[in-house]
Protein backbone atom coordinates (compact mmCIF):
# COMPACT_ATOMS: atom_id res chain seq x y z
CA UNK A 1 0.00 0.00 0.00
CA UNK A 2 1.47 3.37 -1.02
CA UNK A 3 -0.27 6.49 0.17
CA UNK A 4 0.44 9.48 -2.10
CA UNK A 5 2.30 12.25 -0.28
CA UNK A 6 0.22 15.21 0.78
CA UNK A 7 1.83 18.63 0.67
CA UNK A 8 0.21 21.73 2.03
CA UNK A 9 1.69 25.18 2.01
CA UNK A 10 2.03 25.50 5.77
CA UNK A 11 5.60 24.73 6.80
CA UNK A 12 5.84 22.74 10.03
CA UNK A 13 9.64 22.78 10.04
CA UNK A 14 11.87 25.50 8.62
CA UNK A 15 15.67 25.43 8.80
CA UNK A 16 17.22 28.72 7.69
CA UNK A 17 21.00 28.57 7.33
CA UNK A 18 21.35 26.43 10.42
CA UNK A 19 24.75 25.46 11.72
CA UNK A 20 25.56 23.14 14.58
CA UNK A 21 29.11 23.24 15.89
CA UNK A 22 30.07 21.11 18.88
CA UNK A 23 32.40 22.42 21.60
CA UNK A 24 35.32 20.42 20.10
CA UNK A 25 34.97 22.49 16.92
CA UNK A 26 33.28 19.83 14.75
CA UNK A 27 30.64 21.20 12.40
CA UNK A 28 27.90 18.56 12.61
CA UNK A 29 25.52 20.60 10.43
CA UNK A 30 26.56 23.24 7.93
CA UNK A 31 24.25 25.83 6.51
CA UNK A 32 21.12 23.68 6.49
CA UNK A 33 18.15 25.16 4.63
CA UNK A 34 15.09 22.95 4.63
CA UNK A 35 11.31 23.30 4.75
CA UNK A 36 8.92 20.53 5.67
CA UNK A 37 5.24 21.15 5.07
CA UNK A 38 2.30 19.87 7.04
CA UNK A 39 1.47 16.28 6.16
CA UNK A 40 4.88 15.64 4.56
CA UNK A 41 6.59 12.27 4.91
CA UNK A 42 10.30 12.90 4.76
CA UNK A 43 13.17 10.43 4.82
CA UNK A 44 16.45 11.75 6.09
CA UNK A 45 19.22 9.61 4.66
CA UNK A 46 22.98 9.58 4.84
CA UNK A 47 25.95 7.61 6.09
CA UNK A 48 26.75 7.27 9.78
CA UNK A 49 28.14 10.52 11.12
CA UNK A 50 26.63 12.52 8.23
CA UNK A 51 24.59 14.64 10.61
CA UNK A 52 21.14 12.98 10.63
CA UNK A 53 21.02 12.48 14.37
CA UNK A 54 22.28 16.02 15.01
CA UNK A 55 19.45 17.31 12.85
CA UNK A 56 16.94 15.17 14.78
CA UNK A 57 18.33 16.43 18.09
CA UNK A 58 17.85 20.00 16.93
CA UNK A 59 14.29 19.21 15.85
CA UNK A 60 13.31 18.00 19.30
CA UNK A 61 15.35 20.76 20.92
CA UNK A 62 17.69 18.40 22.72
CA UNK A 63 20.31 20.75 21.36
CA UNK A 64 20.29 24.31 20.10
CA UNK A 65 21.55 25.48 16.70
CA UNK A 66 24.85 27.35 16.88
CA UNK A 67 23.80 29.70 14.07
CA UNK A 68 20.74 30.27 11.91
CA UNK A 69 17.01 30.03 12.54
CA UNK A 70 15.05 26.86 13.18
CA UNK A 71 11.27 27.13 13.34
CA UNK A 72 9.05 24.19 14.34
CA UNK A 73 5.28 24.73 14.62
CA UNK A 74 5.99 28.43 14.26
CA UNK A 75 8.31 28.51 17.29
CA UNK A 76 11.92 29.58 16.95
CA UNK A 77 13.84 26.89 18.82
CA UNK A 78 17.11 28.70 19.48
CA UNK A 79 15.38 31.33 21.57
CA UNK A 80 12.72 29.00 23.02
CA UNK A 81 12.69 29.47 26.78
CA UNK A 82 13.23 26.46 29.04
CA UNK A 83 9.84 26.85 30.63
CA UNK A 84 8.15 26.59 27.21
CA UNK A 85 10.08 23.50 26.19
CA UNK A 86 7.66 20.94 27.72
CA UNK A 87 4.75 22.49 25.81
CA UNK A 88 6.77 22.32 22.59
CA UNK A 89 7.73 18.67 23.13
CA UNK A 90 4.09 17.71 23.69
CA UNK A 91 3.47 18.61 20.05
CA UNK A 92 6.16 16.23 18.81
CA UNK A 93 6.03 12.42 18.84
CA UNK A 94 9.44 10.79 19.23
CA UNK A 95 10.52 7.28 18.26
CA UNK A 96 14.04 5.94 18.73
CA UNK A 97 16.04 3.03 17.37
CA UNK A 98 16.43 1.49 20.85
CA UNK A 99 12.69 1.93 21.70
CA UNK A 100 13.47 3.52 25.10
CA UNK A 101 10.78 1.57 26.96
CA UNK A 102 10.83 1.36 30.74
CA UNK A 103 11.39 -2.31 31.60
CA UNK A 104 9.63 -2.14 34.99
CA UNK A 105 6.41 -0.92 33.42
CA UNK A 106 3.79 -2.83 31.48
CA UNK A 107 2.83 -1.90 27.92
CA UNK A 108 -0.13 0.08 29.25
CA UNK A 109 2.02 1.90 31.82
CA UNK A 110 4.70 2.72 29.26
CA UNK A 111 2.16 4.37 26.99
CA UNK A 112 0.15 5.95 29.82
CA UNK A 113 3.34 7.46 31.22
CA UNK A 114 3.35 10.14 28.50
CA UNK A 115 -0.13 11.25 29.54
CA UNK A 116 0.54 11.07 33.28
CA UNK A 117 3.25 13.67 32.85
CA UNK A 118 0.56 15.95 31.42
CA UNK A 119 -1.71 15.35 34.42
CA UNK A 120 -4.51 13.71 32.43
CA UNK A 121 -7.35 11.93 34.24
CA UNK A 122 -7.53 8.13 34.49
CA UNK A 123 -10.50 8.00 32.13
CA UNK A 124 -8.72 10.05 29.47
CA UNK A 125 -5.56 7.97 29.91
CA UNK A 126 -7.44 4.66 29.63
CA UNK A 127 -9.29 5.80 26.52
CA UNK A 128 -6.29 7.26 24.70
CA UNK A 129 -3.92 4.44 25.60
CA UNK A 130 -6.48 1.93 24.30
CA UNK A 131 -6.85 3.85 21.04
CA UNK A 132 -3.08 4.22 20.55
CA UNK A 133 -2.45 0.52 21.19
CA UNK A 134 -5.19 -0.36 18.74
CA UNK A 135 -3.61 1.87 16.08
CA UNK A 136 -0.30 0.02 16.42
CA UNK A 137 -2.00 -3.38 16.57
CA UNK A 138 -1.22 -4.20 20.19
CA UNK A 139 -4.73 -4.28 21.68
CA UNK A 140 -4.82 -7.07 24.25
CA UNK A 141 -1.12 -6.83 25.16
CA UNK A 142 -1.58 -4.08 27.76
CA UNK A 143 -0.37 -6.17 30.68
CA UNK A 144 2.74 -7.52 29.02
CA UNK A 145 6.18 -6.26 29.98
CA UNK A 146 8.67 -5.12 27.32
CA UNK A 147 10.84 -8.20 27.96
CA UNK A 148 7.90 -10.38 26.89
CA UNK A 149 7.62 -8.65 23.50
CA UNK A 150 9.51 -9.02 20.23
CA UNK A 151 11.59 -6.14 18.85
CA UNK A 152 8.83 -5.14 16.45
CA UNK A 153 6.24 -5.19 19.21
CA UNK A 154 8.47 -3.08 21.44
CA UNK A 155 8.82 -0.52 18.65
CA UNK A 156 5.02 -0.51 18.28
CA UNK A 157 4.71 0.31 21.99
CA UNK A 158 7.17 3.15 21.50
CA UNK A 159 5.10 4.43 18.57
CA UNK A 160 1.92 4.19 20.65
CA UNK A 161 3.62 6.22 23.39
CA UNK A 162 4.63 8.87 20.85
CA UNK A 163 1.14 8.84 19.37
CA UNK A 164 -0.90 8.93 22.55
CA UNK A 165 -0.84 12.69 23.05
CA UNK A 166 -1.84 13.25 19.43
CA UNK A 167 1.19 15.17 18.15
CA UNK A 168 1.13 16.93 14.77
CA UNK A 169 4.76 16.04 14.07
CA UNK A 170 6.43 12.65 14.31
CA UNK A 171 10.22 12.43 14.48
CA UNK A 172 11.79 8.98 14.24
CA UNK A 173 15.52 8.31 14.53
CA UNK A 174 16.35 4.98 12.84
CA UNK A 175 13.10 3.34 14.02
CA UNK A 176 13.77 0.19 11.97
CA UNK A 177 17.48 -0.03 12.73
CA UNK A 178 17.11 -2.95 15.15
CA UNK A 179 14.42 -4.84 13.21
CA UNK A 180 14.39 -7.53 10.51
CA UNK A 181 13.11 -6.44 7.05
CA UNK A 182 9.59 -7.86 7.46
CA UNK A 183 9.09 -6.24 10.87
CA UNK A 184 10.64 -3.01 9.63
CA UNK A 185 8.09 -2.90 6.83
CA UNK A 186 5.25 -3.44 9.34
CA UNK A 187 6.55 -0.48 11.35
CA UNK A 188 6.69 1.66 8.22
CA UNK A 189 3.06 0.75 7.49
CA UNK A 190 2.13 2.20 10.89
CA UNK A 191 4.00 5.41 10.11
CA UNK A 192 2.19 5.66 6.78
CA UNK A 193 -1.11 5.18 8.56
CA UNK A 194 -0.23 8.00 10.96
CA UNK A 195 0.90 10.20 8.07
CA UNK A 196 -2.36 9.53 6.22
CA UNK A 197 -4.13 11.23 9.12
CA UNK A 198 -2.23 14.44 8.27
CA UNK A 199 0.62 14.06 10.75
CA UNK A 200 4.02 15.20 9.45
CA UNK A 201 6.64 12.46 9.67
CA UNK A 202 10.41 12.97 9.62
CA UNK A 203 12.34 9.72 9.67
CA UNK A 204 16.12 9.37 9.76
CA UNK A 205 17.00 5.99 8.30
CA UNK A 206 19.64 3.76 6.74
CA UNK A 207 17.06 1.40 5.26
CA UNK A 208 17.60 1.68 1.50
CA UNK A 209 14.90 -0.90 0.67
CA UNK A 210 12.16 0.97 2.49
CA UNK A 211 13.12 4.37 1.11
CA UNK A 212 13.24 3.06 -2.46
CA UNK A 213 9.92 1.27 -2.07
CA UNK A 214 8.07 4.21 -0.52
CA UNK A 215 9.10 6.87 -3.07
CA UNK A 216 8.54 9.75 -0.67
CA UNK A 217 10.51 12.91 -0.17
CA UNK A 218 14.16 12.13 0.49
CA UNK A 219 16.67 14.56 1.96
CA UNK A 220 20.21 13.27 1.80
CA UNK A 221 22.88 14.62 4.14
CA UNK A 222 26.62 14.25 3.82
CA UNK A 223 29.19 15.74 6.17
CA UNK A 224 26.64 18.07 7.69
CA UNK A 225 25.25 19.43 4.43
CA UNK A 226 22.11 18.69 2.44
CA UNK A 227 23.30 17.25 -0.85
CA UNK A 228 19.93 16.24 -2.28
CA UNK A 229 16.25 17.03 -1.68
CA UNK A 230 14.07 14.88 -3.91
CA UNK A 231 10.24 14.91 -3.53
CA UNK A 232 9.85 11.34 -4.83
CA UNK A 233 13.33 10.16 -4.15
CA UNK A 234 15.29 7.01 -3.79
CA UNK A 235 18.02 6.14 -1.33
CA UNK A 236 21.39 7.01 -2.75
CA UNK A 237 24.44 7.06 -0.61
CA UNK A 238 26.39 10.29 -0.95
CA UNK A 239 29.14 9.89 -3.55
CA UNK A 240 32.62 9.38 -2.15
CA UNK A 241 34.48 12.49 -1.09
CA UNK A 242 36.97 12.13 -3.96
CA UNK A 243 34.14 12.26 -6.51
CA UNK A 244 32.65 15.33 -4.81
CA UNK A 245 36.01 17.08 -5.03
CA UNK A 246 36.20 16.32 -8.76
CA UNK A 247 32.70 17.76 -9.25
CA UNK B 1 -7.54 19.25 39.03
CA UNK B 2 -4.49 18.59 36.85
CA UNK B 3 -2.29 19.94 39.62
CA UNK B 4 -3.91 17.57 42.12
CA UNK B 5 -3.35 14.64 39.78
CA UNK B 6 0.28 15.65 39.32
CA UNK B 7 0.67 15.93 43.10
CA UNK B 8 -0.88 12.49 43.50
CA UNK B 9 1.57 11.18 40.89
CA UNK B 10 4.49 12.76 42.79
CA UNK B 11 3.40 11.18 46.09
CA UNK B 12 2.60 7.73 44.70
CA UNK B 13 5.79 7.70 42.65
CA UNK B 14 7.84 8.80 45.68
CA UNK B 15 6.23 6.10 47.84
CA UNK B 16 6.95 3.39 45.23
CA UNK B 17 10.52 4.55 44.77
CA UNK B 18 11.15 4.74 48.49
CA UNK B 19 10.37 1.02 48.81
CA UNK B 20 12.02 0.14 45.50
CA UNK B 21 15.31 1.71 46.66
CA UNK B 22 14.84 0.58 50.26
CA UNK B 23 18.48 -0.27 50.96
CA UNK B 24 19.75 3.13 49.81
CA UNK B 25 16.95 4.93 51.63
CA UNK B 26 17.47 3.03 54.89
CA UNK B 27 21.15 3.98 54.74
CA UNK B 28 20.14 7.61 54.21
CA UNK B 29 17.59 7.49 57.06
CA UNK B 30 20.20 6.08 59.46
CA UNK B 31 22.85 8.62 58.40
CA UNK B 32 20.48 11.58 58.68
CA UNK B 33 19.06 10.26 61.96
CA UNK B 34 22.60 10.10 63.41
CA UNK B 35 23.25 13.67 62.34
CA UNK B 36 19.90 14.81 63.72
CA UNK B 37 20.68 13.03 67.00
CA UNK B 38 23.87 15.05 67.18
CA UNK B 39 21.96 18.23 66.30
CA UNK B 40 19.21 17.36 68.82
CA UNK B 41 21.80 16.59 71.50
CA UNK B 42 23.45 19.94 70.91
CA UNK B 43 20.03 21.62 71.12
CA UNK B 44 19.24 19.80 74.38
CA UNK B 45 22.63 20.61 75.87
CA UNK B 46 22.25 24.20 74.71
CA UNK B 47 18.85 24.38 76.34
CA UNK B 48 20.12 22.83 79.57
CA UNK B 49 23.04 25.23 79.71
CA UNK B 50 20.65 28.01 78.84
CA UNK B 51 18.47 27.02 81.79
CA UNK B 52 21.47 27.09 84.14
CA UNK B 53 22.70 30.38 82.71
CA UNK B 54 19.22 31.91 82.89
CA UNK B 55 18.95 31.06 86.56
CA UNK B 56 22.33 32.64 87.28
CA UNK B 57 21.58 35.53 84.97
CA UNK B 58 18.35 36.19 86.82
CA UNK B 59 20.18 36.10 90.12
CA UNK B 60 22.92 38.50 89.09
CA UNK B 61 20.69 40.84 87.11
CA UNK B 62 19.19 41.96 90.44
CA UNK B 63 21.65 44.25 92.18
CA UNK B 64 21.22 44.65 95.90
CA UNK B 65 22.31 48.05 97.26
CA UNK B 66 22.85 48.23 101.04
CA UNK B 67 21.67 51.43 102.71
CA UNK B 68 23.60 52.99 105.60
CA UNK B 69 21.56 52.92 108.80
CA UNK B 70 21.31 56.68 109.31
CA UNK B 71 20.29 57.57 105.79
CA UNK B 72 17.09 59.69 105.77
CA UNK B 73 14.09 58.07 104.10
CA UNK B 74 13.67 61.06 101.77
CA UNK B 75 17.17 60.48 100.39
CA UNK B 76 16.32 56.80 99.81
CA UNK B 77 13.11 57.75 97.97
CA UNK B 78 15.00 60.31 95.86
CA UNK B 79 17.58 57.74 94.84
CA UNK B 80 14.82 55.20 94.20
CA UNK B 81 13.11 57.74 91.89
CA UNK B 82 16.40 58.45 90.13
CA UNK B 83 16.85 54.71 89.45
CA UNK B 84 13.27 54.23 88.25
CA UNK B 85 13.73 57.01 85.69
CA UNK B 86 16.54 55.08 83.96
CA UNK B 87 15.81 53.05 80.83
CA UNK B 88 18.22 50.27 81.78
CA UNK B 89 16.33 49.60 85.00
CA UNK B 90 13.36 47.24 84.92
CA UNK B 91 12.20 47.52 88.54
CA UNK B 92 13.25 48.94 91.89
CA UNK B 93 12.20 47.60 95.27
CA UNK B 94 12.90 49.05 98.68
CA UNK B 95 13.43 46.40 101.37
CA UNK B 96 13.22 47.67 104.95
CA UNK B 97 15.58 46.47 107.71
CA UNK B 98 12.78 44.36 109.22
CA UNK B 99 11.93 42.70 105.92
CA UNK B 100 15.59 42.00 105.28
CA UNK B 101 16.02 40.48 108.74
CA UNK B 102 12.95 38.32 108.21
CA UNK B 103 14.34 37.14 104.92
CA UNK B 104 17.74 36.50 106.51
CA UNK B 105 16.15 34.54 109.35
CA UNK B 106 14.06 32.41 106.98
CA UNK B 107 17.23 30.74 105.67
CA UNK B 108 17.85 27.65 107.86
CA UNK B 109 21.61 28.13 107.48
CA UNK B 110 21.35 31.44 109.43
CA UNK B 111 19.38 30.04 112.41
CA UNK B 112 22.33 29.77 114.74
CA UNK B 113 23.52 33.27 113.91
CA UNK B 114 20.08 34.76 114.47
CA UNK B 115 19.92 33.24 117.95
CA UNK B 116 23.26 34.84 118.87
CA UNK B 117 22.67 38.41 117.70
CA UNK B 118 20.73 41.20 119.39
CA UNK B 119 18.81 43.95 117.58
CA UNK B 120 18.84 44.17 113.81
CA UNK B 121 22.33 44.32 112.31
CA UNK B 122 21.26 43.82 108.67
CA UNK B 123 20.95 46.96 106.52
CA UNK B 124 17.88 48.05 104.54
CA UNK B 125 18.30 47.51 100.84
CA UNK B 126 17.29 48.68 97.40
CA UNK B 127 16.93 45.82 94.94
CA UNK B 128 17.39 46.97 91.36
CA UNK B 129 16.48 44.67 88.50
CA UNK B 130 18.25 45.60 85.23
CA UNK B 131 17.32 44.93 81.62
CA UNK B 132 20.68 43.51 80.50
CA UNK B 133 23.54 41.94 82.41
CA UNK B 134 26.03 44.49 81.17
CA UNK B 135 23.87 47.25 82.74
CA UNK B 136 24.64 45.96 86.24
CA UNK B 137 28.09 47.52 86.21
CA UNK B 138 26.71 51.01 85.56
CA UNK B 139 24.10 50.77 88.31
CA UNK B 140 26.76 49.48 90.70
CA UNK B 141 28.98 52.50 89.91
CA UNK B 142 26.01 54.84 90.42
CA UNK B 143 25.14 53.23 93.75
CA UNK B 144 28.70 53.48 95.04
CA UNK B 145 28.60 57.25 94.41
CA UNK B 146 25.35 57.69 96.32
CA UNK B 147 25.78 59.24 99.74
CA UNK B 148 23.28 56.90 101.44
CA UNK B 149 25.08 53.68 100.53
CA UNK B 150 26.52 51.47 103.26
CA UNK B 151 30.27 51.97 102.79
CA UNK B 152 31.27 48.66 104.43
CA UNK B 153 29.37 46.49 101.98
CA UNK B 154 27.85 48.78 99.27
CA UNK B 155 26.45 46.22 96.78
CA UNK B 156 26.48 42.52 95.98
CA UNK B 157 27.93 43.15 92.48
CA UNK B 158 30.04 40.22 91.17
CA UNK B 159 31.85 41.77 88.23
CA UNK B 160 34.05 38.82 87.21
CA UNK B 161 31.22 36.35 87.41
CA UNK B 162 29.06 38.45 85.10
CA UNK B 163 31.91 39.02 82.65
CA UNK B 164 32.66 35.30 82.56
CA UNK B 165 29.03 34.44 82.15
CA UNK B 166 28.62 36.84 79.25
CA UNK B 167 31.73 35.43 77.62
CA UNK B 168 30.57 31.85 78.11
CA UNK B 169 27.15 32.68 76.71
CA UNK B 170 28.69 34.24 73.58
CA UNK B 171 31.04 31.30 72.98
CA UNK B 172 28.25 28.81 73.50
CA UNK B 173 26.09 30.61 70.95
CA UNK B 174 28.95 30.75 68.41
CA UNK B 175 29.89 27.10 69.04
CA UNK B 176 26.27 25.97 68.76
CA UNK B 177 25.74 27.83 65.51
CA UNK B 178 29.02 26.47 64.09
CA UNK B 179 28.10 22.92 65.00
CA UNK B 180 24.62 23.33 63.55
CA UNK B 181 26.10 24.65 60.29
CA UNK B 182 28.47 21.67 60.00
CA UNK B 183 25.68 19.19 60.74
CA UNK B 184 23.35 20.88 58.25
CA UNK B 185 25.98 20.72 55.53
CA UNK B 186 26.70 17.05 56.27
CA UNK B 187 22.99 16.16 56.10
CA UNK B 188 22.50 17.99 52.83
CA UNK B 189 25.48 16.16 51.30
CA UNK B 190 24.15 12.78 52.50
CA UNK B 191 20.62 13.35 51.21
CA UNK B 192 21.98 14.81 47.99
CA UNK B 193 24.12 11.73 47.32
CA UNK B 194 21.33 9.33 48.23
CA UNK B 195 18.89 11.03 45.91
CA UNK B 196 21.55 11.27 43.22
CA UNK B 197 22.02 7.48 43.43
CA UNK B 198 18.25 6.99 43.09
CA UNK B 199 18.16 9.46 40.20
CA UNK B 200 21.02 7.69 38.47
CA UNK B 201 19.09 4.41 38.58
CA UNK B 202 16.12 6.19 37.01
CA UNK B 203 17.94 8.39 34.51
CA UNK B 204 16.28 6.72 31.50
CA UNK B 205 12.85 7.34 32.98
CA UNK B 206 13.77 10.96 33.64
CA UNK B 207 15.11 11.35 30.12
CA UNK B 208 11.86 9.99 28.75
CA UNK B 209 9.76 12.19 31.02
CA UNK B 210 11.56 15.21 29.62
CA UNK B 211 11.20 14.04 26.02
CA UNK B 212 7.44 13.48 26.31
CA UNK B 213 6.91 16.98 27.67
CA UNK B 214 7.17 16.76 31.46
CA UNK B 215 8.07 20.00 33.16
CA UNK B 216 11.15 20.24 35.40
CA UNK B 217 8.98 20.39 38.49
CA UNK B 218 6.98 17.35 37.42
CA UNK B 219 10.21 15.36 37.18
CA UNK B 220 11.60 16.86 40.37
CA UNK B 221 8.39 16.41 42.41
CA UNK B 222 8.67 12.70 43.29
CA UNK B 223 12.33 13.10 44.29
CA UNK B 224 11.53 16.08 46.51
CA UNK B 225 8.72 14.13 48.21
CA UNK B 226 11.07 11.17 48.63
CA UNK B 227 13.68 13.45 50.21
CA UNK B 228 11.13 14.94 52.60
CA UNK B 229 9.93 11.43 53.52
CA UNK B 230 13.50 10.33 54.22
CA UNK B 231 14.14 13.45 56.32
CA UNK B 232 10.93 13.13 58.35
CA UNK B 233 11.46 9.41 59.06
CA UNK B 234 15.04 10.13 60.16
CA UNK B 235 13.86 13.05 62.32
CA UNK B 236 11.17 10.88 63.98
CA UNK B 237 13.76 8.22 64.75
CA UNK B 238 16.18 10.78 66.18
CA UNK B 239 13.40 12.45 68.18
CA UNK B 240 12.25 9.14 69.69
CA UNK B 241 15.76 8.28 70.83
CA UNK B 242 16.44 11.76 72.22
CA UNK B 243 13.16 11.87 74.13
CA UNK B 244 13.83 8.44 75.58
CA UNK B 245 17.22 9.67 76.83
CA UNK B 246 16.28 13.21 77.95
CA UNK B 247 14.66 12.57 81.35
CA UNK B 248 17.15 9.88 82.50
CA UNK B 249 19.97 12.25 81.50
CA UNK B 250 18.51 15.13 83.56
CA UNK B 251 17.89 12.84 86.56
CA UNK B 252 21.42 11.50 86.41
CA UNK B 253 22.86 14.99 86.00
CA UNK B 254 20.94 16.33 88.99
CA UNK B 255 22.02 13.39 91.10
CA UNK B 256 25.68 13.97 90.27
CA UNK B 257 25.77 17.80 90.09
CA UNK B 258 22.96 18.81 92.45
CA UNK B 259 24.20 22.40 92.82
CA UNK B 260 23.46 23.17 89.14
CA UNK B 261 19.86 24.32 88.59
CA UNK B 262 19.00 21.90 85.74
CA UNK B 263 15.50 20.46 85.33
CA UNK B 264 13.41 18.45 82.85
CA UNK B 265 11.49 20.92 80.69
CA UNK B 266 8.40 19.40 79.02
CA UNK B 267 7.83 22.61 76.99
CA UNK B 268 11.20 22.14 75.32
CA UNK B 269 10.12 18.70 74.08
CA UNK B 270 7.61 20.42 71.74
CA UNK B 271 10.27 22.85 70.55
CA UNK B 272 12.70 19.99 69.94
CA UNK B 273 10.07 17.92 68.08
CA UNK B 274 9.16 20.89 65.91
CA UNK B 275 12.81 21.77 65.20
CA UNK B 276 13.84 18.23 64.32
CA UNK B 277 10.81 17.41 62.14
CA UNK B 278 10.87 20.71 60.27
CA UNK B 279 14.68 20.51 60.04
CA UNK B 280 14.57 16.90 58.77
CA UNK B 281 11.95 17.73 56.14
CA UNK B 282 13.83 20.84 55.03
CA UNK B 283 17.14 18.95 54.83
CA UNK B 284 15.50 16.19 52.80
CA UNK B 285 13.91 18.69 50.42
CA UNK B 286 17.10 20.69 50.03
CA UNK B 287 19.26 17.59 49.50
CA UNK B 288 16.84 16.31 46.85
CA UNK B 289 16.66 19.66 45.12
CA UNK B 290 20.43 19.88 44.83
CA UNK B 291 20.89 16.17 44.01
CA UNK B 292 18.35 16.10 41.20
CA UNK B 293 19.08 19.51 39.68
CA UNK B 294 21.61 18.36 37.10
CA UNK B 295 19.43 15.51 35.84
CA UNK B 296 16.14 17.34 35.50
CA UNK B 297 17.45 20.36 33.67
CA UNK B 298 15.73 20.57 30.30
Amino acid sequence: MVIPPRYSNRPVIRFQHVWKTYPNGTDALRNICLEVSEGDFLFLVGASGAGKSSLVRLLIREEKPTRGRLMVHGQELRSLRRRHLPHFRRKVGLVFQDFKLLPRMTVHENVAFALQTLGESRQVIAHQVGAALETVGLAGRERSYPSELSGGEQQRVAIARALVHEPRLFVADEPTGNLDPATAWEIIQIFMHINAAGVTVVMATHNREIVDRMRRRVVAIDRGQIIRDDPYGKYHEAPPAAVLRLQ
Amino acid sequence: MKLLRQLFFAFSSAWQNFWRNLAVNVAAVVSIALILILAGTSLLLGHALGQVLDTYRHRVSVLSISIADKTPLTSVYDFEGQLRARQDVVSVRFVTKDEELKSFASDPRNQQLIEQIEGNPVPAKIEVSVAHLDDVKRIDALARHWRGVDRTDPTDYQGDFITNMLRLSTWLTIGGLGMLAVLTLASVVIVMNTIRTAVYHRREEIELMKLVGATEWFVRGPFMVEGVMTGVIAASLALGLLLAAYRPFVDRFRAELFFLPLSYDPRFVHVLAQDLLVGGAALGALGSYVGVRRFVKL
